[in-house]
């Protein structure tokens, strides 16, 4: 192999598999979102914005729009805000530090198809264990004065726990008002550790000088420190936790998949299941590429956000 | 702050952390302990974490025709056998080892010579190609998964190992990755490689990779927890043939043959599944971590 040609061998495979495997789909998709067709067919017809058409206007698929941002307006600020705060407990603990940074980051290492049918059972209405505390908790006289706010003179009726006592707790994954908040907590349960462990390092790169400084002058809590120091310098820790969280959330799919199948009511549709559903169950290739195509466009936008953002180099203030 | 406010605060601190701990690991525990127990325990809520273990009978053992008092086991032998026999979890566990590992070496083997190439060697198109690295970092592979899953079918790869692995054998993250780390070595090491007649494929495999091992392994690990907990990609390009399947596409069809009450082996099956991972993780913690941190950072 000659020197001068070296290269060639090294970037040669890359290039190739990249514009193959990566770049080609793209196109593929693309072109595909115009026709109707679908594997086995022999021909297809051009069906020109046909696709786009639905997509926009039948109900299934506003659902389904409305379905993953939903989910992702749910997910990224609270596994946001729970990433930080735990972050910013631990890295402040004397001691024991290290376990709860252990114990927050395994639902990041487990298999979370495995783990979200752990949870469908510990939500089962009838067997699951999260109903039976509930409902353990009804007879025991505070927490239920606590809980359904009869202790401060109001009708326990009339409040969400003394309505689960008297009648009984949702069905979770079983009734379309909580499938979708269903599937979100256990997608902020499965991520916040990640978001934990990227504030952590965020965190250390933050100068203890700061601190200092910022107490010279006179802030003298926790709070005004935070406001101060901490919050600007985890700008740009914020901007990548943000986007990064944004595209893994609106990719989810298998506790979609295991738990609900886009159901009840098409409440849990989000966009990857029913690219999956229309694409490769139904073979509507069409449908399903022009979905594709959609999903590509919302994950650009979250990356030109997020260039803009580091661009400006976000320190806040 | 004064003495006795600070561990007021500590204390505080630990509360609101242990309640969290407590949520998190939930799931954990009752895998664990439904895969231990019987049925009725695991219906009736009962039992505490082991279960009492008492004898139980095995339905399907019963009706093969066996004398009852060959039938009868702890509820953890029944759930864990179970696992093993009801599914063929030992092919999805050596499919699942087979797939990831193969995925790492290919990925390796494709990113390690072009990062080496991108950032030590003079070429025309360097930035060209360095470029289309960048851009394919913004591409992410769930989103076309439709037209990789149309390609492999228009060349007859669904079904096999080779769907399973070929799509990700390329990681422009890997690329990425390698490059940056190759870039913090020093030029002296390659030159002194060059005079001693190395040839530049040498240079890459016995020079190179070598000082890459902590980047590797952060890519290693990033890539091997990634792909063992795939359940997308294998769903999508995997239909019906359980030969081929994966773990997690393994549980899955497990999960929609079952009747009625067989959770404590299905536990029993997702444990072994989670498990390897999370022990390994346990024991490397700072590893993981760091691992996954790094390679988060794309």
């Amino acid at each position: 192999m000659g020197r001068n040609r070296a290269h060639i061998w090294f970037v040669g495979p890359a290039v190739l598999l990249m514009i193959v495997l990566l770049i080609l789909p793209v196109f593929v998709a693309a072109a595909l979102s115009f026709t109707d067709y679908s594997l086995g067919n022999s021909s297809f017809d051009w069906v020109g914005t046909k696709n786009y058409d639905a997509l926009f206007s039948r109900s299934s698929y506003a659902k389904m729009f409305s379905a993953s941002l939903t989910y992702v307006l749910l997910v990224v600020p609270i596994s946001v805000a729970l990433g930080l705060g735990s972050a910013l407990l631990i890295s402040s603990l004397r001691i024991g530090g290290e376990l709860y940074k252990a114990v927050f980051f395994l639902p990041v290492m487990a298999t979370l198809l495995a783990m979200a049918i752990v949870w469908e059972f510990a939500l089962h209405p009838i067997v699951g264990i999260v109903n039976d505390v509930l409902s353990a908790g009804c007879d025991i006289g505070w927490l239920h004065a606590l809980l359904s706010g009869s202790w401060l003179g109001r009708d326990p009726l009339s409040s969400w726990y003394g309505d689960g006592c008297a009648d009984s707790f949702p069905l979770w994954l079983g009734d379309k008002d909580y499938a979708l908040g269903t599937i979100a907590f256990i997608g902020i349960w499965q991520g916040f550790g990640f978001n934990m462990v990227l504030y952590l390092a965020g965190l250390t790169s933050v100068p203890r000088e700061l601190y200092q400084a910022a107490q010279m002058d006179g802030a003298d809590s926790a709070w005004e420190r935070f406001k101060l120091v901490t919050w600007p310098m985890l700008g740009p820790t914020n901007v990548f936790v943000i986007t990064i969280s944004s595209i893994r959330s609106f990719q989810v799919f298998d506790t979609v998949e295991a738990l609900t199948r886009g159901g009840p009511s098409k409440s849990t549709y989000v966009m990857i299941y029913a690219m999956f559903e229309k694409g490769v169950k139904q073979n509507l290739l069409g449908i399903g590429s022009a979905i594709t195509i959609i999903f590509l466009g919302f994950v650009l936008i979250l990356t030109l956000i997020q260039v803009y953002f580091v661009n400006r180099k976000v320190h806040y203030g | 702050m004064t003495f006795r406010a600070s561990w007021l605060g500590e204390f505080l601190k630990h509360s609101v952390l242990l309640a969290g701990a407590v949520v998190v690991l939930l799931p954990f525990y009752l895998m664990l302990s439904y895969s231990l127990k019987s049925p009725a325990e695991i219906e009736s809520n009962t039992g505490g974490f082991v279960g009492a273990q008492e004898m139980m009978t095995d339905r399907r053992c019963l009706k093969a025709g066996n004398p009852p008092e060959d039938c009868e086991m702890r509820p953890i032998v029944y759930n864990y056998t179970a696992a093993f026999s009801e599914a063929p979890l030992l092919r999805y566990m050596l499919n699942g080892v087979f797939v990831t590992v193969s995925i790492f070496v290919i990925q390796v083997i494709i990113a390690l010579p072009c990062a080496y190439a991108l950032s030590k060697l003079r070429f025309w198109g360097r930035n060209v190609v360095f470029g289309l690295v960048i851009f394919c970092l913004l591409i992410p592979v769930h989103a076309i998964a439709l037209p990789l899953y149309i390609m492999l079918a228009k060349v007859g790869l669904t079904n096999t190992y080779a769907a399973l692995i070929v799509p990700w054998s390329i990681s422009v993250f890997g690329i990425f990755l390698m490059r940056q780390f190759f870039m913090t070595v020093p030029d002296d090491l390659i030159d002194a490689a060059r005079i001693d007649g190395m040839s530049e494929f040498s240079i890459v495999w016995r020079v190179m990779l070598p000082t890459a091992i902590p980047a590797l392994l952060a890519f290693g690990i990033f890539s091997v927890v990634a792909h063992w907990n795939d359940y997308y990609w294998p769903r999508v390009v995997i239909t019906g043939n359980r030969d081929l399947m994966t773990p997690p596409l393994g549980l899955r069809m497990f999960k929609s043959d079952l009747d009625g009450n067989e959770y404590g082996p299905m536990m029993a099956a997702s444990t072994v599944i989670v498990m390897p991972l999370v022990i390994v993780f346990l024991l490397a913690q700072r590893r993981f971590i760091e691992g996954i941190t790094m390679t988060g950072m794309k």
